[in-house]
């Protein structure tokens, strides 16, 4: 699981087109013998001094490097991978390894700093996911938006392994303001062009010459700029606050349902 | 204005120039093959504006104004503009260069430290140079190589490991190969070196390391050093108390990209890096000279003859590493040789290049740290902007207000172009210490928004007033360098792959297209055979335009 998110960091510093071109990782399995509090903490500090340049200061991401937070690593999966992709680098890349400079003991903190980021440990919850996997289809319409093992919709993140990324009270949270952590691929925009059609949906994306919406029919429009009478950005989500609607029992199910959306589980 | 005049001077005085320029443009009228490339002297470099088909050095000339003489793609044409070729790099991380073109010859650097030669019409190859490095080095900011200076028949090039090479023109073979400083301590090189008389002056990167700044000159001949300045002064001047205890020895002030030159004065401007740790300025109290400078440096003996600080105890990694334009130019009342620097801290600063005077300082980009400039230049900080534990947010960003790419300055508008950012960081404080070779920061920052939420703009900006003459928005940002030309077009790109044209008068665009990938370096422009073409690398590929025949 962790496989994506060390992707997510490390796609930014490859040129679009030649990810394939990354060397496979050795797949030797390999412990992490330095997991302790204090390794983490000292991994800490090895990751303000080497790697929060590009990747931010909490590893949630810099003018140069994507976040590491994001629950999944791309070019690793295992602790032997990380620590090989950490210590080595991506070759061709802007990611370089600290390897030279740094025993193995070091590399193997930065390792577990970035695991207690992306922490894999499973919570108890309360709720009832089967009750929750019914409000999901049902009194939450939730489907209409959000894709689960390619059933649903397009208007909201998929949401099929979103028990990896989000701990149940981030789940709670943003199902009571789901305003208040919007990422900007899920902005809505409305524009006009010069003969007058009007279009709103989904900001998939927008240029200094272009942009490009997802309509409420999923249809797909990009338009040049310089086409259009008006355009206008929401940078709210488009999802209903679900306080009022669902009692504090119902959103405990649907915590626990969504929370079950997991890779390892399933 | 003077600036011609000082070139016609070394026009008459050295005839063998114009010489070679006869003989080129023999060829290109009538249409005779004849052979590339011809040797560069002092007086070729001196006087490159008078062969604007040929770009000789990283900054176009000596005064780093980035501006080509070249009017065949204009105002009026450049919407037919249309790729010539386009030639692949091997290395993968985005390429910050600009070709150097000598008489049809055109040589691009690539990631980490190779050269390759082209002829400049049709992008096929002459030769390649691959720089063998370590296999781990320590460096800030990626595998960055930004061009090469010529001399005679040789290049000249930095490597990421802190060595400088000379290469021949017309093979690619090496010719010397010196150390500038030990990469194992972090010190690494990515920009052009700069050739003045037999000297090669170069500067040093690694202002994350804890390193001590210099500028060097070497023989052109055999790579002996002849002089180096530090950026940091030692114990035996004064301005080093400028440093708290022994903060000096780590205090960085690097010099990572490429210096202007005014042959008239005879002085050499150099800008200087940040302060180290970055952004933990309580170890290193006092206003850290000359970090974040200019440094106006004799270039027959390395001393320092001025130097102006724009951001004393710089607390936010707001270098001073922009390329210093120079120009002669109106203000108040008065022809003056000036010196033009949209700085990192956001604010455009114009000075008396031939005595450091500060003349005139305005925000260009969005700050929120400076209540503005004192008379002096010195800024006026707004309390509660430093760094700290739980973060503080502050703009410019990290980046800063602009950053290396090259700003340009046009004779013909008189008017400086810089591709600006209004953006913002949340910037943290973190106890650091110094181990040689790992790096020294002290904090660091995030940004505290989505990207969408900022934006860049190409701004036009009156020398005279320091005001906006018109802006040109690019969104969601740019790291892209600007070139202005005769034609009265402003080339740059964006960090979605568009390159784009404006008009230099008012801001309107002419063209545009997709790249496919960041445009992450600055144009330049040249001629062959009669035709014009504009260059720009994107991702890691090197394109050319040019006017549909």
């Amino acid at each position: 699981m962790l496989r994506k998110a060390l992707h997510a960091g490390i796609i930014g510093l490859l040129i679009n087109g030649l990810i394939g071109s990354v060397p496979a990782l050795s797949g030797q399995e390999k412990d992490n013998p330095y997991t302790t509090g204090q390794d983490i903490q000292s991994g800490e500090q090895l990751f303000g001094r080497n790697c929060s340049r590009c990747h931010g200061l909490e590893a949630g991401g810099g003018e140069r490097g994507p976040t590491l937070r994001a629950g999944e690593f791309q070019h690793a999966s295992t602790d032997a991978g990380l620590f090989a992709v950490i210590s080595d680098g991506i070759p061709n890349t802007e990611m370089v390894g600290v390897g030279r400079n740094r025993s193995e003991q070091s590399v193997w903190q930065l390792v577990a700093y970035l695991r207690s980021l992306n922490s894999e440990v499973r919570v108890e919850v309360a709720g009832n996911p089967s009750i929750g996997e019914e409000l999901y289809g049902g009194k939450g319409d939730c489907s209409s938006c959000h894709m689960i093992d390619a059933e649903g919709g397009r208007h909201g993140p998929d949401l099929s392994t979103i028990g990896d990324r989000r701990s149940p009270d981030e789940l709670l949270s943003d199902l009571l303001t789901p305003n208040a952590r919007v990422q900007q691929r899920w902005w809505t925009m409305r524009a006009v062009h010069r003969d007058g059609t009007e279009v709103q949906g989904l900001r998939m994306n927008e240029g200094t010459y272009s942009l490009r919406i997802l309509d409420a029919e999923d249809n797909l429009w990009s338009f040049l700029k310089r086409d259009l009478r008006q355009s206008e950005r929401t940078e709210t989500s488009s999802m209903p606050a679900y306080g009022e609607s669902f009692t504090s029992g119902e959103l405990e199910d649907l915590v626990a349902y969504l929370y079950g959306l997991s890779r390892g589980i399933r | 204005m003077k600036y011609y005049a000082v070139f016609t001077l070394f026009a008459l005085l050295f005839p063998v120039s114009l010489e070679s320029q006869d003989s080129r443009q023999r060829n290109a009228d009538t249409n005779q093959p004849a052979p590339s490339f011809s040797l560069i002297t002092n007086e070729r470099l001196l006087n490159s504006d008078a062969e604007p088909q040929n770009w000789l050095m990283y900054s176009g000339n000596y005064f780093s104004q980035r501006y080509s003489g070249l009017d065949q793609i204009n105002n009026e044409n450049a919407a037919e503009l249309e790729m010539q070729w386009a030639f692949q790099l091997r290395a993968l991380d985005r390429a910050e260069t600009t070709p150097v073109v000598v008489d049809g010859v055109m040589y691009v650097t690539e990631s980490p430290s190779n050269v390759i030669a082209l002829d400049a019409k049709t992008g096929s190859q002459y030769w390649r140079y691959n720089h063998n490095l370590p296999e781990d080095l320590n460096f800030c900011c990626g595998r960055n190589n930004r061009g090469i200076a010529v001399l005679g028949d040789k290049l000249y090039m930095s490597t990421l490991d802190a060595h400088l090479i000379s290469l021949d023109a017309k093979t690619g073979s090496v010719l010397w190969d010196v150390e500038v400083a030990d990469e194992a301590a972090g010190y690494s090189k990515t920009a052009a070196p700069l050739v003045v008389g037999d000297k090669i002056i170069t500067g040093i990167a690694g202002g994350e390391f804890g390193i001590r700044g210099f500028v060097d000159a070497y023989d052109a001949q055999n790579g002996k050093r002849l002089w180096r300045l530090y950026t940091i002064p030692g114990p035996e001047h004064p301005d080093n108390k400028s440093w708290s205890g022994d903060s000096w020895r780590t205090g960085g002030s690097p010099t990572w990209m490429t210096g202007s030159y005014d042959p008239e004065l005879n002085l050499v401007y150099w800008g200087t890096g940040n302060p180290g740790p970055d952004w933990n300025g309580d170890v290193r109290l006092g206003d850290n000279l000359y970090s974040d400078a200019v440094l106006a440096i004799n270039p027959d003996t390395g001393e320092l003859k001025w130097y102006f600080q724009f951001t004393p105890h710089d607390i936010h990694d707001w270098d001073s590493t922009q390329i210093p334009i120079l120009a002669d130019s109106e203000f108040g009342g008065q022809s003056r040789k000036l010196m033009l620097w949209p700085n990192r801290n956001a604010f455009f600063y114009v000075l008396d290049r031939e005595t450091g005077e500060f003349l005139l300082g305005k925000p260009y980009a969005r700050q929120t740290w400076a209540k503005g400039l004192d008379e002096k230049g010195r800024p006026i900080r707004i309390p509660g902007t430093s760094p700290s534990v739980e973060g503080t947010t502050v703009s410019p960003s990290i980046g800063g207000g602009t950053n290396w790419f090259s700003p340009s300055y046009s004779p013909r508008t008189d008017l400086l172009y810089v591709m600006a950012y209004d953006g913002e960081t949340t910037y943290y404080i973190r106890e650091d210490e110094y181990v040689a070779g790992e790096r020294f920061t002290g904090g660091g920052g995030v940004t505290p928004l989505p990207a969408a939420k900022y934006a860049s703009a190409v701004r036009a900006i009156s020398p005279q007033t320091g005001d906006l003459e018109w802006e040109y928005p690019v969104q969601p940002r740019s790291s892209a360098g600007v070139l202005s030309t005769a034609g009265d077009l402003v080339f740059s790109g964006t960090i979605d792959g568009f390159f784009f044209a404006l008009d230099g008068n008012t801001g309107e665009e002419r063209w545009h297209i997709n790249l496919g990938s960041r445009v992450h370096a600055g144009p330049m422009s040249y001629m062959v055979d009669g035709r014009q073409y504009v260059a720009i690398a994107a991702g890691n590929v090197l394109f050319t335009f040019a006017v549909k025949e």
